[in-house]
């Protein structure tokens, strides 16, 4: 293998690393904050139903469809054509960036519906005897809990997302995947272009590992520390 | 409504290549879910019982496929088994370039993407086989095979079954990414049909609604499995 | 007892059903100031239950709970929002004491004790913890302080619970079967926090199938059979001569059972 190529690809595709960590990051977002209002909605019958609705819609199907969906199927809709949305929607950034929070809020909010479920009832009502309201409730017994039971499952759900991110250069975008496919089309030489962009990522979901292990024992420390009685 | 007459099968209608498509997109998804079963076990064994350096391959095999976008898998086994298909057949002497096919490269990507996983359900699921029934196999004199596929696999396989169900999900899911192949299952299929129609709207939403009836349909026949399996474990169970 | 400017808990006509099963067919009861009531009974018989519609962790169907100067009088099986702010105040009056401990498992042994007073009352942190600490001292776990509910055993637990029940300065302690959920050598050390509160005079309200304890620390039993009151009287009136066939055939059952044990 040609080294001084590896390298000078790898830094190529190191150029879509901003892209790819900005669509990471606001993706993750946008569908944390998406996952919660899901979980509040399951709290009324009928919301209950759209919730379970779009989840099973959003888990079913494949990520790759849900961007053509946005990016080439929202043009034909006359409506979203005129409305004050399609400067957005026109640009395959946002229909990018649309559908993974669309797709992220499903998963995630499964696990943390997950979480939610797991925590004890006593604790709950150890906080109504002690006169919480229900927002101190949710803020201080029911969500602290349920994130520290969710984050092992969440973890995964970052690192997938750190590969769902690599399907928006289909749409165009020059994120790292997309960079390394244009430097494939011009070389021919995949193998070693597709190595380095793979090392990256690799790198990046190593380090969500670590991070997750060290969140983990820094919210749960009484899974890991042993005191004496 | 003749927006509709564009998926039937008329003679205009996109009907019947959907349904070969999505028999496609099937026919991957379980070539590719073989391939990682078969993997998965395999590194599951190493995981379990292996050695020191079997445990630490199939550590870093996880890792690797875990942390990696599938699409450049599929690249990887595409482009890639491409340039090494030819550069061999060249060395042999045969006049190239050589290819590979999108089916050969997605069911080899996809099953060792889903080998990876598999394997963590299949290592999970050996673990918790109650150990007395190993004991009690290995007293009567069964051999390490013997053990493993008279008394470990039944047991695993019944506490794996919906993890494996899962993994299945996963993978017809991830079959759409072979469509950057050109092979013609589901999703390219769709692409083309809207691209050609204009309907762009109308295909990815029936290209939805296939995936939508495989995982529905074969999320009912795991679950029908399951119960299956677990007749003869109702006291294990609630 | 008859002395009602002292009453510090009412419970007047209360009634609830969980589907057809009707748990508690109008009950009447009050505290005063000092009582220690000891609330007994089969498993069944709705003592849990009662004690658990004080602080409205279960919900009446009818009936009146007031705590001090708060009162509800919940229909329908719900509160409106503005019960609810009641219920509240009310609960913020009381200490409930479980028995599984429902210690929050996130949180520290001082944690749990400074929780309520910090995020429901608004106390200043430095108060709120020195308190704790004495209450932890007192039921003998200040040691423990950053331990976290995990790792204690359960009669630790427990006695945090109590500490933590402490904090809320109640007006009346309730507590539901408090030593079920131990191994019986742990019985013995929250029997004795519980003592040593009878004998500060505090008013509580104790579910319990320890006869001998209810026996000693009470100045009140009461007797539940079916959703009803059986028998209400002095440890020595309930327990040397009951008036019900049903009491004297449970109390004989018990004694009977605690020789064997």
């Amino acid at each position: 293998m040609d080294l001084s190529f590896i390298g000078t690809m790898f830094l190529r595709i190191l150029g879509g690393l901003p892209l790819t960590l900005n669509l990471w990051g606001l993706s993750l977002l946008g569908g944390a904050i998406l996952a919660l209002g899901l979980n509040l909605l399951r709290t009324t019958r009928v919301g209950d139903k759209v919730a379970s609705a779009y989840v099973f819609v959003f888990r079913g199907t494949p990520l790759l469809i849900q961007i053509f969906m946005i990016y080439f199927g929202l043009a034909g809709f006359g409506f979203i054509r005129h409305s004050v949305l399609w400067p957005f929607l026109r640009e395959p950034y946002w229909c990018g960036l649309l559908a993974l929070v669309l797709n992220d809020a499903a998963y995630t909010s499964e696990i943390l519906r997950g979480g939610l479920r797991a925590v004890p009832r006593g604790a709950v009502e150890a906080g109504r005897v002690s006169g919480m309201s229900r927002f101190t409730i949710l803020r201080r017994i029911t969500l602290p809990l349920a994130i520290r039971q969710a984050l092992p499952a969440y973890s995964s759900e970052v690192i997938s997302m750190l590969k769902a991110t690599a399907l928006v250069s289909t749409i165009t975008l020059m994120d790292m995947t997309g960079i390394a496919r244009a430097a494939i089309s011009e070389t021919w030489r995949a193998v070693e272009i597709l190595l380095s962009a793979a090392a990256i990522y690799l790198a990046l979901s190593l380090i969500v590992t670590q991070l997750s292990v060290w969140i983990e024992r820094r919210l749960s420390p009484w899974q890991f520390q042993r005191t004496n009685r | 409504m003749e927006d509709l007459a564009l998926l039937g099968f008329g003679p205009d209608g996109w009907g019947k290549v959907l349904v070969q498509a999505g028999l496609m997109t099937l026919a991957v998804s379980v070539a590719a879910f073989v391939v990682g079963l078969a993997l998965g076990t395999l590194i599951a064994w190493g995981r379990v019982s292996g050695g020191g350096m079997a445990r630490a391959l199939a550590h870093g095999y996880t890792a690797v496929m875990r942390g990696v976008p599938e699409i450049l898998v599929i690249y990887l086994f595409y482009f890639g088994g491409r340039q090494v298909v030819t550069a061999v057949g060249t060395a042999l002497g045969f006049p190239g370039p050589f290819d590979i096919s999108g089916f050969m490269a997605g069911m080899l990507a996809i099953g060792l993407i889903s080998g990876a996983n598999q394997a963590e359900v299949l290592r999970g699921a050996w673990q918790a086989v109650p150990k007395g029934t190993i004991e009690a196999g290995r007293v009567v004199g069964m051999s390490r095979f013997t053990l493993f596929r008279r008394v470990i696999a039944p047991q695993a396989l019944v506490t794996a079954l919906p993890g494996l169900g899962n993994q299945w999900q996963s993978v017809i899911k991830e079959s759409a990414l072979v469509s950057v192949t050109g092979l013609v299952e589901t999703m390219r299929q769709v692409s083309v049909a809207a691209g050609t129609t204009q309907e762009h709207f109308l295909f990815y939403a029936a290209g939805a609604a296939i995936y939508l009836a495989i995982t529905t349909l074969s999320d009912q026949l795991f679950r029908l499995a399951e119960r299956h399996s677990l007749r003869g474990h109702q006291q294990g169970g609630m | 007892m008859t002395d009602t400017s002292k009453t510090v808990l009412s419970i007047a006509g209360l009634r609830k059903s969980f589907g057809a099963n009707e748990v508690l067919r109008g009950i009447d009861l009050a505290a005063s100031d000092g009582d220690v009531i000891s609330m007994i009974g089969a498993s069944g018989s709705g003592k849990s239950t009662l004690l658990r519609c004080i602080p409205m962790l279960e919900i009446p169907d009818a009936g009146t709970v007031g705590v001090g100067e708060d009162r509800v009088s919940p229909r329908g099986g719900r509160l409106t929002r503005a019960e609810e702010a009641t219920v509240r105040r009310m609960r913020c009056q009381l200490g409930f004491v479980f028995q599984n401990f429902n210690l929050w498992p996130h949180r520290t042994v001082l944690e749990n004790v400074i929780e309520a007073p910090l995020f429901v009352q608004g106390r200043a942190r430095s108060e709120a913890v020195d308190e704790a600490m004495a209450l932890l001292d007192k039921v003998g776990l200040a040691a423990k302080r950053d331990a976290y509910p995990a790792h204690l055993s359960g009669g630790q637990q427990q006695r945090v619970a109590i500490a933590r029940a402490l904090a809320q300065h109640p007006r009346a302690i309730l507590f539901d079967e408090p030593t079920s959920a131990l191994d019986p050598e742990l019985v013995g050390e929250v029997l004795k926090v519980i003592r040593s509160l009878a004998e500060e005079g505090r008013t509580m309200l104790i579910v319990t199938h320890e006869m001998g304890f209810a026996r000693e620390v009470s100045s009140r039993v009461v007797f539940l059979h079916q959703g009803h009151i059986e028998e209400d009287g002095t440890p020595a009136e309930v327990f040397g001569a009951p008036k019900s066939e049903r009491a004297r055939a449970f109390l004989a059952s018990h004694f009977d059972r605690n020789r064997q044990g």
